[in-house]
């Protein structure tokens, strides 16, 4: 499903971000990405929706290489994969609700279509009590969840979550790795970049450890 | 419906910056409709005095009618010649007298007219240059029966300079002030595209196709375009009034200048937003 092949990825010369990395990620996985700050987390995760292309080596995500996809089609990838990160990246001009229900509209979803569907998987964040509020209003944890929402309603196979709870208190923590949890059983794969290794602890799954660019452990899944 | 709704939020959330983009449309639009004014007079102007530009043939005096007639098929047939007028003695002292009323008394203690008859003749559309005038000027002095042939040659050569001078630099200020506009409206664009990039990252994000992402922005561009187009042609029509009540009257081509600028301001706002979205998602990051 999602496949590194000898991939290598520099930004800037005579520095690796990535090098040499050979990865296999099936279906419905759970797998950690961990590592030190700068270890290539990021760069690994915006690799696979294609926010980036491999300076050397191939990426195929659902059946797109990098070295072949269109730019065109790029969109279309991209709706099959959700992704989070530490900042959530909510639009603060818009509520709850509306920050989930933009991912659809963007791509052009019927009206009623979208109320369903919004309502639905807001539940089942278990955010529905604050549809109307807005980002500001809500705890660190509570707009995770919006933006788990949002990454969700569009039913990807995937769902890519940088450092998550970097922002969160402890208590929110444990309510968004417990969410994650849950998406996984229902079947969605989760790919989760983290460097707070006490996470792990509470929920073994396949783990991979990045240092300098390189793979340097991998556990192979777990379960 | 939701790029609408996208487009009008957009505009009330950054209002500030969407007040500058009709500001600077407005502006620019401005210049550009004094300029069109100013062309479609001075273009009047050229027209009246095209419409003057005329051959007089002199005839000699005591020419039959047949003598007459006959001069006048010549000269029709000539190329480029629309129209040959008669104009007997008598209308010429008539006409004479009524051009300049102080020498009536003049002509009155003489007893005989000293005008000579002549023919006015038109010249066609493509003729009224100083080439084609001479040309024609010279074939009608050498026909029996005419005395003298005048054109105005000199006012006609430098008629012919202006325009063409006028013209050049008409077309080359319209030129220059589309383009600054079009400069100028799109560098303010810029800025209401970049002052909601989060917005952008995330359409991308989530797979909002190209066209999706720039749907907003351009329709943006074509309301806050439309919106001075408009507001423009009302200040002008307003100046215009102003104007021509009390210091000069001067030509005012209303629907040009409402339908002109309104769809000049359309296709302004449209293209800065182009320009400027295409080169944000071209070289933005996410
Ligand atoms: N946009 C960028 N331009 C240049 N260098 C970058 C960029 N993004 C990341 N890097 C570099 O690539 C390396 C890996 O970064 P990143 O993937 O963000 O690591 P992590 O997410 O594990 O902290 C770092 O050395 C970082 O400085
Ligand atoms: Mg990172």
């Amino acid at each position: 499903m999602i496949e590194f092949r000898d991939v290598y990825m520099v930004y800037e010369k005579n520095w690796y971000a990535l090098q040499g990395i050979n990865l296999r990620i099936e279906k419905g996985e759970f797998v950690y990405v961990v590592g030190p700050s700068g270890a290539g987390k990021s760069t690994l995760l915006r690799l696979i929706y294609m926010d980036l292309f491999p300076t050397a080596g191939e990426v195929v995500v659902a059946g797109y290489s990098s070295s072949r996809i269109k730019p065109k089609e790029i969109p279309y990838l991209r709706r099959k994969i959700g992704v989070i990160f530490q900042d959530f990246k909510l639009l603060k001009d818009k509520n709850v609700y509306e920050n989930v229900a933009f991912a659809l509209e963007v791509i052009g979803t019927p009206r009623r279509k979208i109320k369903e569907k919004v309502l639905k998987v807001l539940a089942e964040v278990g955010i529905s009590h604050k549809r109307h509020a807005f980002p500001y209003q809500l705890s660190g944890g509570e707009q995770q969840k919006v933006a788990i929402a949002r990454a969700l309603v569009r039913d990807p196979f995937i769902l890519l979550a940088d450092e998550p709870t970097g922002n969160i208190d402890p208590e929110g923590t444990r309510e968004i790795l417990e969410l994650l949890k849950n998406i996984n059983t229902s079947g969605t794969a989760v790919i989760m970049a983290t460097h707070e290794l006490s996470l792990i602890e509470r929920f073994p799954r396949r783990l991979i450890r990045l240092e300098q660019g390189r793979i340097v452990e991998d556990t192979g899944v777990r379960s | 419906m939701f790029v609408l709704r996208e487009a009008l939020r957009g505009m009330w959330r950054n209002r500030v910056m969407a007040f500058i983009a009709f500001g600077v449309i407005f502006f620019s639009l401005f210049l550009l409709g004094l300029f069109l004014v100013a062309t479609f007079n001075l273009f009047g102007v050229i027209r009246y005095a095209q419409e003057k530009v005329e051959i007089t043939a002199f005839l000699e005096d005591d020419l039959p009618r047949e003598k007459i007639e006959e001069i006048k098929k010549r000269i029709e047939g000539m190329e480029g010649v629309e129209r040959a007028i008669f104009v007997s003695k008598e209308e010429a002292l008539k006409e004479f007298k009524r051009d300049i009323p102080k020498a009536k008394e003049l002509l009155q203690a003489l007893k005989t007219n000293p005008l000579p008859s002549s023919f006015k003749i038109k010249i066609g559309e493509g003729y009224k240059n100083p080439e084609a005038m001479k040309r024609i000027a010279k074939k009608i002095s050498v026909i029996d029966g005419v005395e003298e042939v005048k054109y105005g040659e000199e006012w006609i050569r430098r008629l012919d300079k202006v325009v063409k001078f006028l013209f050049l630099f008409d077309v080359l200020l319209g030129v220059v002030i589309s383009i600054a506009s079009i400069f100028v409206v799109s560098n303010t664009i810029r800025l209401t595209v970049i002052a909601r990039k989060e917005s952008i990252e995330i359409m991308k994000l989530v797979g909002a196709t190209e066209r999706m992402i720039e749907a907003p922005f351009l329709l943006e561009g074509m309301i806050e375009g439309g919106a001075g187009g408009l507001f423009t042609a009302f200040i002008l029509y307003l100046l215009w009034r102003f104007l021509s009540v009390r210091i000069l009257e001067f030509y005012f081509p209303t629907d040009a200048i409402l339908f002109g600028l309104t769809l000049f301001g359309i296709i302004l706002g449209y293209m800065g937003s182009m320009v400027s979205v295409k080169k944000y998602l071209k070289g933005g990051e996410a």
